[in-house]
């Protein structure tokens, strides 16, 4: 049962919010600048930033890293 | 006063119909030297929006389908039009068809690498080549770090899988890096095979793999 709730906070974090991550990441990050000044439109940017951290953070809490064996 | 939304620089043969982009305009090439673009008709740069965002992924995935070699465009470029796109794209069209030679018939696959201990400065400088100052070793060891070492067994299991790489480390914990890798279209099951058969190989760090993905991080992303 623990490993199988495990494995589905793990498949959590792969198809949901983090899904976002990688948009964000790939349009507004990455790709050709075809010109010096990109013209993006403001809104839902703080959207977009504030999910972008929570992601981060949830990453780490849905999934702890293991604890070294004593 | 209607402007020129780029979507895409493409390659090698092109399957026409192209279909419509964000604002349902229909997406045509426009050549530029020896590359072309895939453009839309636009009065005004879509708002960065969750959902805009997903509509142009979703765009891109279907251009990448109907060309031989695509590089996406960073979302929101917009052009006064067809002259001034051609004389943005013209004159680094050498570069630009280089990197469309790379990413020919191959798509992208995303890792994001997490958790783990920070690489020790020490650890690192244990790998530099033995022979250099004390400066050029701490700069050495620094530039091994960025190369994601954290995740070697994957690249041994990936093998040949991978054409290209490029790596990110990042200093927002728990995200630790990110990793692009261009794989050959028709391959992106046998690389999730991989990285599931390694993930226990890697310690305490996770990998989150994505894609397969329109090659965007193998675009040059400065025309200087």
């Amino acid at each position: 049962m623990k490993r199988r709730r495990r494995r589905a906070d793990s498949d959590l974090v792969e198809h949901a919010d983090a899904s976002l991550l990688d948009v964000v990441d790939h349009l507004l990050n990455k790709g050709v600048v075809v010109t010096g000044d990109v013209m993006l439109g403001l809104a839902g940017v703080d959207l977009v930033y504030l999910r972008l951290s929570a992601l981060l953070c949830a990453a780490d809490l849905i999934a702890p890293p293991r604890r070294p064996r004593r | 006063m209607s402007r020129l939304y780029v979507y895409a620089v493409v390659g090698g043969t092109v399957r026409r119909r192209l279909g419509r982009g964000l604002s349902g305009e229909l997406i045509r090439l426009v050549r530029c030297g020896t590359v072309r673009a895939a453009v839309g008709d636009m009065d005004a740069a879509p708002a960065v929006t969750p959902t805009n965002l997903r509509a142009h992924d979703a765009i891109i995935r279907r251009l990448a389908k109907k060309a031989n070699a695509l590089l996406p465009a960073r979302f929101g470029s917009l052009v006064d039009d067809d002259g001034a796109l051609q004389d943005a794209l013209a004159p680094r069209a050498t570069e630009l068809g280089q990197a469309l030679a790379l990413v020919e018939g191959c798509e992208q696959m995303t890792l994001r690498v997490y958790g783990g201990a920070r690489l020790p400065e020490k650890a690192a400088a244990d790998d530099v080549p033995p022979g250099l100052g004390p400066g050029a070793r701490y700069l050495a060891a620094r530039l091994r770090a960025r190369r994601v070492p954290e995740i070697e067994p994957l690249r041994r299991a990936l093998g040949g899988l991978v054409r290209a790489e490029r790596a990110e480390r990042h200093g927002t914990r728990p995200l630790i890096a990110s990793v692009y890798h261009l794989v050959p279209r028709g391959r992106t099951r046998a690389y999730r095979a991989a990285i599931s058969r390694t993930r226990a190989d890697l310690g305490n760090v996770r990998v989150r793999a994505s894609g397969p993905w329109a090659p965007y991080a193998f675009a040059p992303e400065r025309l200087a």
